[in-house]
């Protein structure tokens, strides 16, 4: 164990992932010699040469187009879309090519694919450089969407992708890239599809993701001192999700609230909240609770971004009012 | 050409054109579901590149391309029938009846499958291509494109790459003249596709794509070239489609005498093999064996069951499996 960044627990994901695997390149546009726009991918061109770290021009499709080409003659392609905002310039290799390939063909090739981006808002950069897009992706079978909130699920649920003979759209949510914790050495790997139990409670769930999680953490601590216990799971995975701690969870403490940065309509909130409610109906005390960004793109100015994107005081209240509501 | 090439070839015409008149007629009479596009017109551009592709290499075909899929498909595994099954829906076919007319494949052919988002693979083919340069394969990885798909941004962003790292990319570029009602010309700044393909600097070529004798001589200089890590390779060939539009004709009666009476690869292929002693009897008999094989695959097509419906949610990851109903 040490004390690592996110950035560079993912570092060290890709780092020892490349030494493993032969069969593994980086391909994105700077990720070279200048160890791409994050850092994510610093040292590596160094050490593994531009074959094997290879940059780019501004070619989103070909890109995720190279990656599935490779995957599928065995290579295994780790892509980095510089922000989750340009997806849409990939999103037919993706979602028609990357995500349907092993079914329409029927189990005659494999994408084992990672298209790593940094999404997320929070820090000024306006309506192209701050989107959460799970929910472009949610509805599309075949793709694995993961999500972590914290360094050593950084690195293990990296090299778990890298791993898997699916494609991963992993998702680094850029507020998160300095947060530092407690990461193992060396290789591991964090199961995809499973959430863990971030924190356990009692009196309610709060079910989050990526940087949702560290602001419901903090709610629970601050509920904690007026006898409110919070259980927090945090998803990790996005898609397929580990249903089963999501409603394990709810079933004992009674009460939910679902919390992820992304606008409320057709998102990861909807679709969680549905689950509950079928799944959980005779054990809810309240209606599923939501935190989630207002319905709008997300404007430059920072007071403006910050009314739009959630904050702590929003999953605090949330889990109040589900907290008083009854049946 | 020797005339044993040729000949070679002329089989292959026709068991594209039998293919894909056996499977109009059931496409009309209501047997084969979807849609249907076909590569009557155009027999020779697919004959040529077949003839040049190994099982160890890579094509991407369009959705014209179901005689090459059968060709590859006989070819190679003997099993031609089961792309006339996969358009029948039939547990029997390439991919078990989930890809169909659109999404045929079978990689130990060469075939890695088309995609009914036109062009698409424009992208995909790049990745093949890498991956062979970075484990020094001689694979050639080739993308048949219609000069329609042409219009795609992918088109540019893949040329460009394969440029910039010298990628074994064969362009085979399948000119017919329309983009479903749209002439080549108007829908591009140039009617000659070569146009806009010469600016990436690499090897560009346009041939009378229905003239198989100097479709086949370009198509193995492109192979050859690719082999010899020369980089890629962008091929013109200029065809014409029998298939109007879903609704009818709707081209000039001129120019649709030109190609089906002056200009069919077929026709052409007879003289130059009347011209080499190759009497029309020897032909005709190349003919109704081709047709008689492609009644057999419709046979079989035909009495093949469908899928299982446990295929239905099967495969769609490979780590986790997804509930039925
Ligand atoms: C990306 C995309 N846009 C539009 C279509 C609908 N479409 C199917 S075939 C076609 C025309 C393609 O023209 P071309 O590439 O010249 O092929 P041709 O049919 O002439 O052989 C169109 C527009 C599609 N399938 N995919
Ligand atoms: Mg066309």
């Amino acid at each position: 164990m040490s004390r690592t960044s996110f950035t560079k627990a993912l570092n060290d994901a890709l780092d020892i992932g490349l030494e493993r695997f032969p069969e593994m390149f980086l391909i994105g546009e700077d990720i070279g010699e200048m160890g791409g726009d994050f850092a994510v991918t610093r040292d590596l061109w160094a050490k593994y040469g531009a074959d094997r770290v290879r940059d780019t021009p501004l070619s989103e499709a070909a890109i995720v187009g190279t990656c599935v080409g490779a995957a599928v003659v065995g290579m295994r392609p780790v892509a980095e879309i510089m922000f989750a905002d340009f997806l849409g310039e990939c999103y037919d290799q993706i979602v028609n090519n990357a995500a349907k390939l092993h079914y329409m063909f029927d189990g005659q090739f494999t994408a084992p694919l990672v298209i790593r981006t940094a999404c997320g808002g929070g820090f000024g950069g306006g309506p192209h450089h701050s989107q959460s897009v799970e929910g472009w992706f949610l509805n599309v079978p075949g793709i694995v969407i993961v999500a972590p909130s914290n360094p050593a699920d950084a690195k293990g649920l990296l090299l778990a992708s890298i791993e898997s003979d699916d494609p991963v759209l992993f998702l680094e949510h850029k507020a998160l890239y300095r947060a530092r914790g407690e990461v193992p050495e060396g290789h591991f790997t964090t199961p995809l599809g499973t959430a863990v139990v971030a924190r356990e409670g009692t009196d309610i769930t709060v079910v989050a993701t990526m940087r949702m999680v560290a602001m419901a953490l903090a709610a629970a601590e601050e509920l904690e001192a007026e006898g409110i216990s919070v259980e927090v799971v945090d998803l990790r995975t996005i898609r397929p999700y580990d249903a089963d701690t999501v409603l394990r969870s709810v079933a004992k403490t009674g009460r939910a609230v679902v919390a992820n940065e992304a606008p409320r309509i057709g998102g990861l909130g909807a679709e969680l909240s549905a689950r509950i409610h079928e799944e959980c109906f005779s054990d809810l005390a309240a209606p599923v609770g939501r935190v989630d960004a207002l319905d709008a793109p997300i404007p430059f100015s920072v007071p403006l971004e910050h009314e739009i994107l959630p904050q702590p005081a929003h999953v605090t209240a949330a889990i109040r009012t589900t907290l008083e509501a009854v049946r | 050409m020797e005339r044993d090439t040729l000949l070679g070839l002329y089989d292959d015409m026709w068991l594209i054109r039998a293919f894909e008149q056996g499977l109009e007629r059931e496409f009309e009479q209501g047997n084969v579901p979807g849609m249907l596009h076909t590569g009557l017109g155009q027999e020779a551009t697919q004959a040529a590149l077949a003839a040049h592709l190994d099982a160890t290499d890579c094509f991407f075909p369009d959705h014209r391309c179901h005689g090459i899929n059968a060709l590859a498909q006989h070819r190679h595994r003997g099993d031609g029938e089961r792309i006339m099954a996969e358009l029948f829906g039939r547990s029997t076919g390439v991919c078990g009846g989930k890809g169909g007319s659109l999404h045929s494949a079978d990689p130990t052919v060469g075939n890695y499958g088309d995609n009914a988002v036109e062009g698409s693979y424009m992208a995909t083919v790049l990745g093949v291509a890498l991956a062979a340069q970075l484990r020094g394969e001689p694979k050639v990885a080739c993308a048949i494109i219609g000069d329609g798909t042409v219009g795609r941004g992918e088109f540019h962003e893949s040329l460009n790459m394969a440029a910039i790292w010298k990628l074994p990319v064969l362009y085979a570029c399948v000119n017919n003249g329309y983009a479903i009602s749209m002439p080549v010309g108007d829908g591009h700044a140039s009617a000659d596709i070569i146009d806009l393909a010469k600016g990436y600097g690499f090897e560009c070529r346009q041939v009378d794509g229905n003239d198989i004798v100097e479709s086949h001589r370009a198509v193995g200089d492109a192979v050859a070239h690719i082999r010899a890590g020369e980089g890629p390779y962008f091929l013109e060939l200029k065809t014409w489609r029998w298939q109007g539009i879903f609704a009818g004709e709707f081209r000039p009666a001129e120019e649709v005498k030109y190609w089906r009476e002056e200009h069919d690869p077929i026709l052409m292929a007879d003289e130059v093999l009347e011209s080499m002693g190759v009497d029309a009897a020897a032909r005709e008999a190349i003919e109704s064996a081709q047709r008689a094989r492609i009644e057999e695959w419709i046979a079989f097509a035909k009495k093949s069951p469908p899928p299982d419906l446990a295929k239905a949610t099967a495969d769609v990851y490979v780590g986790w499996e997804v509930a039925g109903r």
